[in-house]
């Protein structure tokens, strides 16, 4: 009930990254020439396909995660997340990029999707998928996504940037037409994009629950990317009049929301399949308890459910952001386990086996993809200044 | 008739939810204990305005989930794995067998948790009750329209019929009433 001033317009200055502009330049750098020469030898180049696709399946479904809250967002008129929403923003503004990570993996189909080379009639249960599972049918669905996913995340920063120079109220009007139909285009997207790169890792294998499954894990993690990248901006001195800890107080929540979802999801799939113990089901399960993948398997249950959820349960360290932000350091982490343990264990099936590939691939695309994020935060206001919905934002309480 | 009743308490009218907000704050720093506010809605910021800190309902409600959670271990796991184990679906009988009890944990700490919160919902209330000694003034009957209400109590220690009215008075609050039991 307090009256709020206006807060200024902050823009991020580049000078304020630091090294990190140069660091991350020469990790994107270093990763993508590594993983490119790791791509033509022989010897390294089913591990460099592997490597590949578990670096650019991160980081998509951060950015994918990132633009789910930006729809959901604007279709259910939230005024809470406004101070935050250019930061998401300009990370789902990364998609096309983020996707375009994705060709070197295609150009590796025949070492991932072992369906690729399979000649029709040699195997009755691939031939019932081949209306799906076909080699033109497969790249038309990439650049599907490709193409509903960018426009999407690029037309609402659109609009949403352009609103803070004209101020325009028609802009919220289109952004909230954008989230309602980019939901089921995103679901979409998101879901094929999981049974066609995840799933058809074992053409024989299925699960209906597969696409949530991975979008739990999507939208949980960039919730927590998005408070770390919160944090460091404060700790730059921006947004300090703009985001409070009540703000922190609804990341936390929805943190714990989507950590109590990704296990409930999860889960479901664990004991439906355990229980009706049909062997072409039960293939990804036994894969991964068996050998040393039993104890990474372990450990992403534990890890990203029973750690953070009583961490989250309680209120105050919602509230206090260094202790949200180990908690979300912390998921960060763990979607990157659960994406190694979901596509690893299909090349080294005699357990856990790091290489120096999967570090060379998350270099290659973090190091770029960060690089690019600082800079396309520079380009524009770090929250939008112009919308109807900032000052309800301002005075969020719990 | 009225007067031989007990006093409940001295009610002001406000103009709006900024005016009930205000004088919120102002007879928090006076110092009253036994008092509430009536809104038509729910006014976001008000229970810091009236420095209710944190409520204890989440303290009960985890209480409540934590002992549906240990009544549905104890009710699956004692009779199949130790008193009467059945073999279904060729599951082992031992502890390996715990998933299919899983949903039966979720949902018992989801019902105990329920059921708790709503309890110690009513209770923190005072529900159910027949009437509220609010209700014998007329002008209350505003409160589900537009009409913004304080009220402080008799039983306040620091209730008295003259200075609270003076207060009441004092920071905005109109048509001041003695309200009876």
């Amino acid at each position: 009930m307090t009256e709020h001033s206006q807060p200024k317009a902050e823009v991020f200055n580049q000078n304020d990254a630091g090294n990190w502009l140069p660091l991350l330049l020469g990790a994107g750098a270093i990763g993508i020439v590594g993983s490119a020469i790791c791509a033509f030898i022989p010897n390294l180049h089913e591990q460099f396909a592997y490597s590949w696709l578990f670096a650019f399946m991160y980081f998509f479904t951060l950015c994918a995660g990132s633009l789910f809250w930006i729809l959901v967002h604007h279709a259910t008129d939230a005024e809470w997340s406004v101070v935050v929403r250019r930061i998401l923003e300009t990370v789902a503004g990364l998609l096309p990029i983020a996707l375009l990570f994705f060709i070197p993996a295609l150009l590796c189909a025949p070492t991932l999707w072992k369906w690729w080379n399979i000649p029709h009639g040699a195997d009755e249960v691939l031939d019932k998928k081949r209306w799906y599972l076909s080699h033109g049918f497969f790249v038309l669905r990439y650049v599907i996504y490709f193409a509903l996913l960018s426009f999407v995340a690029l037309s609402l920063k659109r609009h949403s940037t352009q609103q803070d120079a004209d101020g325009k109220a028609s802009h919220t009007i289109s952004m909230r037409k954008f989230g309602v139909a980019g939901i089921p285009v995103f679901a979409l997207s998101l879901t094929f994009g999981a049974v066609d790169w995840l799933m058809g890792l074992d053409y024989k294998w299925g699960s209906t629950m597969w696409g949530v499954y991975i979008f739990a894990g999507a939208a949980g993690s960039s919730m927590s990317l998005l408070v770390l990248i919160v944090t460091a901006l404060k700790n730059k001195g921006y947004l300090n009049n703009v985001v409070t800890l009540e703000h922190y107080h609804i990341m936390g929540k929805l943190m714990f929301a989507f950590s109590v979802f990704w296990a409930y999801i999860g889960f479901s799939q664990y004991m439906l399949i355990w229980y009706a113990n049909i062997p072409e089901e039960t293939s990804y399960f036994i894969r991964r308890n068996v050998e040393s993948w039993w104890y990474l398997s372990l450990l992403l249950v534990i890890g990203r459910f029973f750690i953070p959820f009583p961490l989250l349960l309680l209120q105050w360290t919602k509230k206090v952001p260094k202790v949200l932000c180990c908690v979300a350091g912390w998921i960060v982490l763990m979607q990157m386990l659960d994406l190694y343990v979901v596509i690893m264990p299909m090349l080294h099936k005699t357990g856990f086996s790091p290489s120096f590939i999967d570090l060379l691939a998350l270099l290659g695309i973090g190091g770029t993809l960060g690089f690019l994020f600082l800079k396309a935060l520079g380009k524009h206001n770090l929250f939008p200044t112009r919308d109807p919905r900032l000052p309800q934002s301002l005075q969020l309480t719990n | 008739m009225e007067r031989s009743r007990k006093v409940y308490g001295l009610a002001a009218e406000f103009a709006n939810a900024t005016a009930l907000y205000n004088a919120a704050e102002k007879v928090r720093d006076a110092g009253f204990r036994k008092w509430d506010v009536h809104t038509p809605f729910p006014v976001h910021g008000m229970d810091k305005a009236m420095g209710l800190g944190k409520s204890w309902l989440s303290a009960v409600v985890l209480c409540g989930g934590t002992l549906g959670l240990l009544t549905a271990v104890v009710l699956e796991c004692y009779p199949s794995l130790f008193d009467y184990p059945v073999v279904v679906h060729g599951k082992p009988t031992t502890f390996m067998t715990v998933p299919a009890f899983m949903p039966i944990f979720f949902e018992l700490t989801v019902l105990f948790s329920a059921f708790s919160t709503v309890f110690a919902l009513l209770i923190m209330n005072q529900l159910p009750r027949w009437n509220h000694p609010m209700f014998n003034w007329e002008r209350f009957a505003k409160v589900t329209d537009d009409g913004f209400f304080l009220v402080i109590e008799a039983r306040d220690p620091k209730f008295s019929e003259t200075k609270t009215r003076e207060l009441l008075e004092q920071i905005g609050g109109q048509h001041v009433t003695l309200v009876h039991d």
